[in-house]
């Protein structure tokens, strides 16, 4: 269950004109796969990649130990498994670990998805070895204390109950249930159903999971920045040494249709904005042949602001702050195409017609050469743009391995981009998705269902 | 803790500076040169006073360019509140030489070449930027001087565009938090315009003629009244050269930059307000009065709000967090260019009421106010923030986005000093700084109190879509 635990956002953060790309930076690097040593270390896949930013190392990993691999009997264990990480481990508590972290002003956090449990650091050069050091024992030995974990059960609960007031969430939620069958990795099951296995856990169960789960099998550690590469796996080989176990990365099978309702209404009260879902499953995975053809579709129809959704359905027509397409949840899985939407509930119904319109175009006509072209330079610079930072490379490089690939795939992806053609472009469109089939989601103060 | 971001980022590590060094100016005819500090150069166009920062910066080949006008919420009237942001959308709307017709507009433009792009608002602030390779920064400083005066301004586009600002608002409304924030602002400051939000007040976003909108851009968009930033792979020189090629023509603002001559009256005792709306968790919002970001205990307030807030080791962490009373708590200390608020936001864990969790919050503060802080917890937070610091300089965008803000708040070098700032934060100024502003008499309290109907409307099955 991937819930944000943070509570709200600061106040009066800058009104931007769109607010996803208001926080990426910029590098061009070349070569790339040839600059990155990769090494197994004590069972583990180690990547490391030294750039010339100044003191920062920024880590990224994950291994298998998601929700879609819980046990039959209680669908909340990975989550509470992934949550006690940072709770103490058998040599020390909480607080003595996040001492020796905010001493150095390091950072590092866990979080667990449908798939991974994964973990995100950062920290000053000098402070690498304790980062690794703090990164092992915690995944290692986590203490699974009573107390903590009567704690994070109730912390658990309350930010699902906070979520709730979110329209967004409620939509996606809507949407991953009509969508995917129960048992699929993308399915999210309802918080009632959460909750109550939330009641039922113990921490048996945590401690069963954890054996089970938990080691280098197929551990993917990337570290990023101004590091010693000889010394990163000097660290990693010292702190993770003798540990054994953990599974290899699961192959889930593709989703099965469901009879779900096409069109549902999630009643929130109070919201001047609905969230609005149109899409469907996708039957692809990122790294399917047909899936980087239906990427550049899709990123014609809703991406940026010369998208076809942001030119028509607002800077056109006036009816939506954000709108846009994408292709999602498919790296380790087939995964889902869905456009995402906000509408005021007066506008509701004629953005919906917009967005229909647009759509239907899209799919009848398909997309233009121009725009193809257009789309190509657009999405292999931005690519481009992504690797700027040691976050944005650390990212690519964990998503590399995660879809598959080969790390000279962070090379070749704009070649790959630009063997595109534009038959391949709308045959995609075409056989994968199909609008008279699309699930709508409407989550707020939604008119139809307000009475 | 929010605003260390704004607080902690310095260039001298990166460019192994200290404050006082200076590098060698650019010499290029048509500019004044003002002063280096940080490896930043500060120039100021003679024809025009544009004021322009340089940082080159060559580890790739790309540039950040960015335009700053000194004018935000902080600006704006009864009538015309939101106006600032709405102007900043129109500002996309194309001129007569670049436009989406033409097929030259900005996103055009920027989209083609994989730029990161935007614009921002805020209480005393609107900026636009691009990061993108540096063959195409001419291009870019073309369209971003031209519509600095020839913007088209049209009501057929005031009116599409307010609608997508009204969303936008609406998006806003459905956070609860989002809206008891604006009531502690606008109950805190009865007089200076921080009492609005940046998006405005509804009834303005929708009413606001376009002729005042452009009565606003003839007043505040002119190169006198604006920064422009340039960081990454430039040779500083022919930078220059291109802001006074295509800046350099526009006249100075013809009448002086009106001031801000408003003060907010002495608060002369606690002031409480209260949200009720559909929702799930409570939250206790307290705010303070504190000085301009400008103010030399700046430093030691962010000191103190880490201490608060940041991390488990931290005070109410340990009296709320870890004791389920709430799911979150966090300090924002405003940073802005006159005096604003730090608030604690304790978001509430479920089954914890309000009052348990003010009090408990303000023991603990009053708690800090009398028995200090320790040497240990002055540590641990400086070093928190220095690390955001380094972390802050990954990447030319990130660094103009953070001297954006210092910018604003009206003295750029605090953006290379404040550091070293920090670093000389003791406990006694972070007891001092807690006396000083942490008052009763000076606060504020807000209550978001979730309301369930007493029935939820029976969803009505509805035809499935055409």
């Amino acid at each position: 269950m991937n819930l944000s635990l943070s509570a709200f956002r600061p106040r009066l953060s800058a009104l931007c004109l769109v607010s996803a790309v208001c926080l990426l930076g910029a590098v061009a690097h070349a070569q790339i796969a040839a600059n990155i040593v990769r090494a197994r270390i004590s069972g583990i896949d180690v990547i490391a990649y030294q750039t010339g930013v100044r003191d920062v190392v920024t880590f990224r990993g994950s291994l298998p130990a998601g929700d879609s691999l819980a046990p039959p009997n209680n669908l909340a264990i990975p989550t509470l498994v992934g949550g006690m990480l940072d709770k103490g481990t058998t040599t020390e508590d909480k607080f003595a670990i996040a001492q020796k972290l905010d001493a150095v002003g390091a950072e590092l956090s866990f979080a667990v998805d449908s798939t991974t449990v994964t973990f995100s650091g950062k920290c000053l050069r000098k402070d690498m070895p304790l980062v690794i050091g703090l990164l092992a024992e915690q995944l290692r030995s986590p203490a699974f204390s009573e107390e903590e974990f009567a704690k994070l059960k109730k912390q658990t609960a309350g930010s699902l109950q906070r979520a709730l007031e979110n329209t967004g969430y409620r939509a996606g939620q809507a949407f991953a249930e009509a969508v995917y069958p129960p048992g699929h990795p993308n399915y999210i099951p309802t918080t009632e159903a959460f909750l109550a296995a939330l009641d039922t856990a113990t921490v048996a169960d945590l401690r069963a999971f954890h054996a089970k789960y938990y080691g280098p099998a197929a551990l993917t550690v990337v570290a990023v920045g101004d590091l010693d590469v000889e010394d990163l796996k000097a660290e990693i080989a010292k702190a993770f040494a003798g540990w054994t176990g953990g599974v290899a990365k699961p192959v889930y099978p593709k989703a099965t249709p469901t009879d779900a309702d096409r069109d549902q209404s999630v009643f929130m009260p109070d919201k001047p904005n609905v969230s609005v879902i149109i899409g469907q499953t996708s039957g692809l995975k990122y790294s399917d042949p047909d899936a980087i053809s239906l990427r550049i579709a899709t990123t014609i129809l809703g991406s940026g602001f010369t998208g076809r959704l942001m030119a028509t359905v607002r800077d056109k027509e006036g009816l939506t702050y954000g709108i846009g397409s994408k292709l999602t949840n498919d790296t380790f899985a087939d995964g889902d195409w869905r456009i995402v939407a906000n509408f005021a509930p007066s506008l509701l119904e004629q953005g919906l017609a917009s967005t229909r319109r647009e759509l239907k175009a899209w799919y009848e006509q398909g997309v233009t050469p121009a725009e193809l072209a257009r789309t190509k330079t657009n999405l292999s610079g931005s690519f481009k743009v992504s690797l700027a930072t040691t976050d944005g490379l650390a990212n690519a490089i964990l998503a590399t391995v995660h879809r598959g690939y080969d790390l000279s795939w962070l090379d070749e992806y704009p070649q790959k981009l630009d063997a595109v053609t534009l038959d391949q472009v709308n045959a995609a469109i075409k056989k994968h998705l199909n609008p008279d089939n699309m699930v709508l989601i409407k989550a707020g103060t939604v008119p139809t269902a307000a009475k | 803790m929010k605003l260390r971001h704004f607080l902690s980022f310095s260039l001298l590590p990166v460019l192994g500076l200290s404050a006082a060094e200076t590098a060698a100016p650019a010499a290029v005819d048509g500019f004044h040169y003002v002063k280096t500090v940080g490896g930043i150069s500060e120039y100021t166009l003679e024809a025009n006073g544009l004021d322009v920062l340089v940082l080159p910066e060559h580890s790739a080949p790309v540039v950040t360019f960015m335009v700053t006008y000194h004018v935000g919420s902080r600006n704006e009237v009864t009538g015309t509140t939101g106006a600032t942001h709405l102007l900043e959308h129109l500002m996309f709307k194309g001129t007569p030489n670049f436009n989406r017709a033409k097929g030259n507009s900005v996103d055009q433009l920027l989209e083609r070449v994989g730029a990161v792009y935007n614009a921002t608002t805020w209480l005393d602030r609107t900026n636009y930027f691009a990061n993108l390779g540096r063959e195409h920064l001419e291009d870019y400083i073309a369209i971003e001087a031209d519509r600095m005066r020839n913007l088209w301004l049209r009501e057929s586009d005031r009116r599409p565009e307010m609608t997508v600002v009204r969303n936008e608002f609406e998006i806003g409304e459905n956070n609860p938090i989002q809206a008891l924030d604006k009531e502690i602002y606008a109950s805190a400051y009865v007089a200076q315009p921080y009492h609005h939000s940046t998006i405005g007040w509804r009834s303005d976003i929708e009413n606001v003629p376009i002729e005042k909108l452009r009565a606003f851009y003839d007043v505040f968009y002119w190169p006198d009244n604006a920064t422009v930033t340039i960081i990454g792979d430039v040779d500083p020189a022919a930078a220059l050269g291109l802001v006074k090629k295509y800046y350099g023509a526009i006249p100075k603002a013809p009448k002086p930059i009106p001031a801000i001559y408003t003060e907010e009256p002495a608060q002369s005792g606690p002031r409480r307000v209260t949200v009720k709306r559909a929702g799930q968790l409570g939250v206790v919002g307290i705010a303070y009065k504190i000085p301009s970001g400008r103010h030399s205990d700046t430093a030691a307030l962010n000191v103190l709000g880490a201490i608060l807030t940041s991390g488990k080791n931290s005070r109410l962490y340990r009296a709320l967090t870890d004791k389920n009373l709430t799911t979150g708590v966090s300090a924002d200390v405003g940073f802005f260019h006159d005096p604003s608020l730090a608030i604690i936001y304790a978001s509430l864990a479920p089954g914890a009421k309000h009052a348990d969790v003010e009090k408990i919050t303000i023991d603990e503060v009053e708690r800090l106010k009398s028995g200090g802080v320790t040497a240990a917890e002055v540590s641990s937070a400086v070093n928190q923030l220095l690390a955001s610091s380094a972390y802050a300089r990954d990447g030319a965008f990130a660094i103009a986005s953070n001297l954006n803000e210092y910018i604003a708040v009206g003295d750029w070098t605090l953006y290379v000093t404040i550091d070293d700032a920090i670093k000389k934060v003791t406990a006694e100024d972070v007891k001092r700084v807690a006396n000083t502003y942490l008052l009763e008499d000076q606060s504020t309290t807000g209550w978001f109190i979730p309301v369930l109907p007493p029935e939820a409307p029976a969803p009505v099955p509805v035809q499935p879509a055409k």
